[in-house]
């Protein structure tokens, strides 16, 4: 996934020379995570920078360069060192576009590697989403896989508007062949049914599709039908997606790596329960982390969503009578 | 502790979540003696060039990878002998009393193994059994785990729903679901036959009490609302209907009507579609919030059945559109689905005009109130032979009193009488229905 | 904007008094005074905690290559820049570290095997920062300067009842950690409150990649002038300098004269992690440069010079060290890790009802539901 991420960037670069990359060591270090690997050297220190150690002076610096015409796509290196950008972005990124009455768009690109599952020490293993996505005037995206990688980094670049770009870091070395060539099939904000089913729908994104088409799979070797949707867009939402399978299905389950309270999973709930009221025959439940800081490496896997967690709430889910 | 026999030295994840890396090059061969942290090879990850260091003293066994080759995370990739060195040891987690242990929650063979640390995604999931328990515990426990449910009435919404279209309330229902809930299966047995309880009154007299609940409740309330909302206007023929008593007998000797249930109610029916042609009023209805006349195209045919839970009108989906075939098996199906208690929730909805046959109890005709939002209801008594003027002379005949109701807001007596007289007109000779249908 | 190169050593404003080359120490009107307690057998120890934290290093560095640790920060190269200000402040001073500093922390008397237990993933910090009176390793850069100067601040208020009160805050960060708005703030803060604080930043010439010349066009040290603050430049590779610097700083924040910005010259000489691959953005040659100026091989030099470098004396010292080594693997291999349920454990230092149903749940769960 870190290469199709690459190759994207490569392509906006190319596309539009108004778009330039900034980040802590992405240039002659390729990036912690090598997603930016070549970059600078091939379209130059002007268009790939290398900034200082200050995420708020890299998004407040950025906003001013998009202000001026350019479309910067700017990483932060992990999703706990995003903090120190957060007035800029809540504050000021999200709102100048309706502070200005429509004058100025801010067609800005925040990467950031999120999610834990690598064995990291504090800060380097969090999923912040829900923060950007409770902030009106930001769009959050997330890809799940390296094709989506590839074709979703273009198109949030292409938007006027600020986009968080959330990637799964834990799926980063994930392989599978990209067509270089293909233009995306699917619109940015929407979701994805990425298996069809009948008994109940999973909704995950990021990191956790990969765990939820598992459980799936065991799931079905057990004679249940899971439904699997890649929910690729944290704001907006595509809801329509998420209803239609529920008719269908009428049990959901959504899962997330953040924390379950007040999180992503909980908006969902609310709504298909307005939504789908009549069509539920189970309450909409929830799989995520736990209401703690993320805990240390060691004791991670337990405060993950895993498969078991997710096939114990498709358990909880049927038993509803 | 890691026996002095031999040991195994798996790849770590050397930088934060990678998923594999390539053996470079081996700087020791089986054979060798090594010491601890002595280099024994490079790998390239995706990150760095790094050189690995022996973690025990001891002799290199076998080179399990070679040079060039990639592994991922996890992977053994030489093997030691004579290691004395406790390498790999593995701890119980602190206090092994907890209430975890978390040694059982070891992942299975194709998880990681605990001597690996910041290890990285590997196959992408870790994996702690726990489900398995409680999923094998479920299967034994009996009830299965629901969600808390408290005193108030539990049951879900498609069951609520249901029991709604059912006039049943769901406070009169005793759930048979775990904890209580009440569920589908428990909606559609309290559609059969309810008890009446005997029970000596309150000053003294021997009564019987029936709580105003299920069916009767929402019927009452329809009743009511229908006779003081919509002005009743009821009008009545009596009329010779001998022809289509003849006709009924001919058609339940078609072959096209074997097996199929064959009454005056068919024809009826019939007539009454025949006569909604002409007086399309009679299939309107009132929309009071949006102060607007609707006719809908389709006509579904209510029929209202006297079931032993009390009156039901299921209706027949777009009946103008049946052959007679086709009326005749709809009108018995659902009348023998009203009467089972397996009449689909939509059978109740979107009623045009109703038919209520009153003559299956020897009565001779009725003022009956129209069905809510709805024009008209049409009452057909019993068929008598009785003496009745034919052909200028006195006979016995079949005679039926049709009464009709509606609704004076959306129909005229004009178009209410015209209406009735069609209907009368064709049980009087059903050859107008081929003269004219 | 130009690849900027890494700032080289400017003897000229830096304070350094072990000479380069060998020979006894170089005589400071200021500095030198604060080293007049320094004897032979001091400076052999000053000697042995060098190759000791040396030595940690290397095998905390083997121990993850080895899968034992998730990560690690080595110091290699920096040991000067911490074994002379960890010498160079009192038990009662309180540090906030930047995640660094084992050196510090180890001379502070945490056990090694508790610094470890960070790196490996067992546990988010290590020890009680009362302890020992330094905080547990601060991840995020730039966090932890205005909580010094806060700490500071109590102190100064503390001391105002109290004038038996002479305690400092000292905190550590690196050059990379100045641009963050945190650092900017801090020295606003405690230059205006006059608080007892040192500000230690051992600029190592990078930021992971990043040359210290794209944090910053001006020594580090420059800053301080700004805030109205004394700072000071030190060799950071000369132990005996960054030891009379410290002293010097710590004095002038106990005796109420404010705070003071030290700027230590170093170098990282491994990669910014066990994940880094240095090779990618700097070249060998830098590194050659900087082995010659290696802080351990400086003080070497000076105890040869006096004869004190005898065999016995260094192969007691090596032996030592190889006997921490034993004993932080032997410590990190028994790691007791922490019991699962234990991410519920002092989320809240009272009673949360949200933790609670969620700690319920989550026995229950691994529990099979037997419940
Ligand atoms: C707020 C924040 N942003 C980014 C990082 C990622 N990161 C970790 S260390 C580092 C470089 C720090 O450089 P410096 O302050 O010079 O300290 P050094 O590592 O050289 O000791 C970076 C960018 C972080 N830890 N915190
Ligand atoms: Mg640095």
């Amino acid at each position: 996934m870190a290469k199709a991420l690459n190759a994207g960037l490569r392509r906006s670069l190319d596309d539009d020379d108004r778009v330039m990359l900034m980040g802590e060591d992405i240039g002659r270090l390729g990036g912690v995570f090598r997603v930016t690997d070549q970059l600078q050297a091939e379209f130059g220190a002007d268009r790939v920078v290398d900034t200082p150690l200050a995420e708020s002076g890299i998004i407040g610096t950025a906003i001013g360069l998009a202000m001026r015409g350019y479309r910067p796509v700017c990483e932060i290196q992990f999703d706990g060192f995003i903090y120190p950008a957060f007035d800029q972005i809540v504050s000021q990124l999200a709102k100048i576009h309706t502070r200005t009455e429509g004058a100025v768009t801010v067609p800005l690109t925040i990467r950031v590697p999120y999610g834990g599952g690598i064995g990291a020490v504090e800060h380097h293993s969090e999923s912040p989403e829900a923060y950007f996505a409770h902030t009106a005037g930001l769009r959050v995206v997330t890809c799940s896989n390296p094709d989506d990688a590839f074709g979703m980094i273009q198109q949030a670049i292409r938007s006027d508007d600020p986009v968080l770009f959330f990637e799964p870091k834990r799926r980063y070395w994930d392989r599978a062949d990209v067509d270089l060539d293909a233009a995306p099939t699917v619109g940015l904000y929407d979701a994805r049914v990425v298996i069809a089913g009948s008994d109940l729908t999973v909704v995950a994104y990021g990191p956790m599709v990969a765990t939820a088409l598992a459980a799936a799979k065991e799931a079905a070797s057990e004679g249940t039908s899971i439904e699997v949707i890649d929910l690729r867009s944290l704001s907006p939402i595509d809801f329509d997606t998420i209803d239609r399978s529920v008719a269908k299905t009428g049990r959901l389950v959504v899962v997330h790596e953040a924390s379950v309270f007040l999180g992503i999973g909980a908006e969902i709930a609310a709504r298909i329960s307005e939504r789908c009221f009549f069509q539920l025959e189970a309450p909409v439940l929830r799989v995520g982390g736990y209401a703690t800081p993320y805990p240390p490496s060691k004791v991670e896997q337990y405060y993950l969503p895993d498969v078991d967690r997710v096939l114990d709430a498709i358990d909880r889910s049927l038993a509803v009578e | 502790m890691g026996e002095a026999g031999s040991t195994e030295f798996r790849l770590p994840d050397l930088g934060e979540g990678l998923a594999d890396a390539e053996i470079v090059r081996w700087m020791v061969a089986p054979g060798d003696s090594v010491t601890l942290n002595q280099i024994i090879c490079e790998v390239e990850t995706a990150k760095a060039l790094v050189e690995l260091p022996s973690p025990v003293v001891g002799v290199v066994a076998k080179l399990r990878v070679s040079e060039g080759e990639t592994v991922t995370v996890g992977t053994a990739i030489i093997t030691f002998e004579g290691a004395d060195v406790p390498a790999m040891v593995e701890m119980p987690p602190e206090t092994p009393d907890a209430s975890i242990d978390a040694r059982t929650e070891a992942p299975d063979d194709e998880g990681r193994s605990s001597m690996l640390v910041g290890y990285g995604p590997g196959d992408g999931d870790s994996r702690t059994g726990a489900r398995k328990r409680r999923h094998a515990q479920r299967q034994r426990a009996v009830p299965v785990e629901q969600p808390a449910v408290s005193a108030t009435v539990a049951a879900k919404p498609p069951v609520r729903r249901l029991a709604k279209e059912r006039g049943l309330e769901l406070s009169n229902l005793t759930g048979t679901g775990a904890n209580g809930v009440i569920t589908r299966a428990d909606v559609e047995a309290a559609s059969a036959p309810t008890a009446t309880s005997s029970t000596p009154s309150r000053d003294g007299h021997d009564e019987t009490r029936v709580p105003i609940s299920g069916l009767r409740k929402r019927t009452a309330a329809a009743m009511v609302s229908s006779a003081f909302t919509a002005p009743h206007v009821t009008e009545f023929v009596t009329v010779d209907v001998t022809p289509t008593v003849e006709l009924v007998e001919k058609l339940r000797a078609h072959p096209a009507f074997s097996g199929r249930k064959v009454t005056p109610l068919l024809i009826v029916s019939k007539a009454l579609l025949f006569a909604l042609e002409r007086h399309p009023e009679l299939g309107s209805r009132w929309d009071e919030a949006a102060q607007e006349i609707v006719t809908r195209r389709e006509v579904n045919l209510g029929i209202a059945v006297a079931t032993p839970r009390g009156l039901m009108v299921p209706n027949v989906k777009d009946a103008a559109g049946l052959t007679l075939v086709e009326l005749a098996e709809a009108l018995s199906g659902l009348t023998e689905r009203a009467r089972d208690g397996k009449t689909e929730l939509s059978e109740f909805s979107g009623g045009t005009i109703t038919i209520t046959n009153i003559g299956g109890f020897g009565i001779d005709t009725g003022t009956p109130i129209i069905n809510p939002g709805e024009a008209g209801i049409l009452c057909v008594g019993a068929i008598r032979r009785q003496p009745w003027e034919y052909r200028d002379e006195i006979a016995l005949r079949s005679v039926l009193t049709l009464s009709l109701s509606f609704d004076h807001r959306l129909v005229d007596g004009f178009e209410g009488s015209g209406f009735l007289a069609d209907v009368a007109r064709v049980l009087a000779d059903p050859t107008e229905l081929i003269a004219l249908g | 904007m130009s690849i900027a190169t890494a700032q080289q050593l400017d003897t000229a404003d830096t304070v350094t008094l072990l000479t380069e080359h060998g020979g006894d120490l170089r005589e400071d009107d200021l500095f030198s005074p604060y080293l007049a307690d320094i004897d032979d057998a001091e400076l052999c120890r000053i000697y042995e905690d060098l190759v000791v934290v040396r030595r940690i290093d290397a095998e905390a560095t083997a121990l993850q290559r080895q899968g034992e640790l998730a990560l690690w920060a080595p110091l290699l190269g920096q040991e000067a820049a911490q074994v002379g200000s960890a010498r160079g402040i009192r038990p009662g001073d309180f540090v906030f570290g930047s995640y660094r500093e084992h050196a510090v922390a180890y001379l502070r008397g945490v056990d090694p095997t508790l610094i470890l237990r960070f790196w490996r993933g067992s546990t988010h910090s290590g020890w009680n920062p009362y302890d020992i009176n330094m905080t547990t390793p601060a991840i995020v850069i730039g966090s932890q300067m205005l909580q010094a100067v806060g700490y500071a601040m109590g102190i100064m208020r503390d001391a105002k009842r109290d004038d038996s009160i002479h305690d400092i805050a000292v905190t550590y960060f690196g050059d990379g950690a100045t641009s963050q708005g945190g650092f900017s703030e801090a020295l606003g803060f405690a230059a205006s409150s006059h608080a007892p604080v040192v500000f230690f930043c051992q600029n190592n010439q990078y930021a992971i990649s990043a040359p210290v010349g794209i944090q910053t066009s001006v020594p580090i040290v420059q800053r301080a002038s700004g805030f109205g603050m004394r700072g000071i430049r030190v060799d950071g590779n000369d132990v005996l300098a960054v030891l009379a610097v410290t002293r010097y700083a710590a004095e002038r924040a106990r005796s109420g004269d404010g705070p003071t910005l030290i700027e230590a010259v170093t170098y990282r000489m491994g990669p910014h992690t066990t994940s880094d691959d240095p090779t990618r953005y700097r070249d060998a040659d830098e590194l050659a440069l900087w082995k010659t100026r290696d802080p351990i091989d400086r003080l070497l030099r000076t105890l040869e010079y006096r004869g004190l470098a005898t065999d016995e004396m260094l192969a007691a010292v090596d032996a030592k060290a190889d006997a921490v080594a034993a004993e932080v693997r032997k410590g990190c291999l028994e790691t007791v890790e922490p019991r699962p349920e234990s991410i519920f454990d002092h989320v809240y230092s009272e009673p949360h009802s949200l933790i609670e149903e969620e700690r319920a749940e989550f026995l229950d769960y691994h529990r099979g539901g037997a419940e």
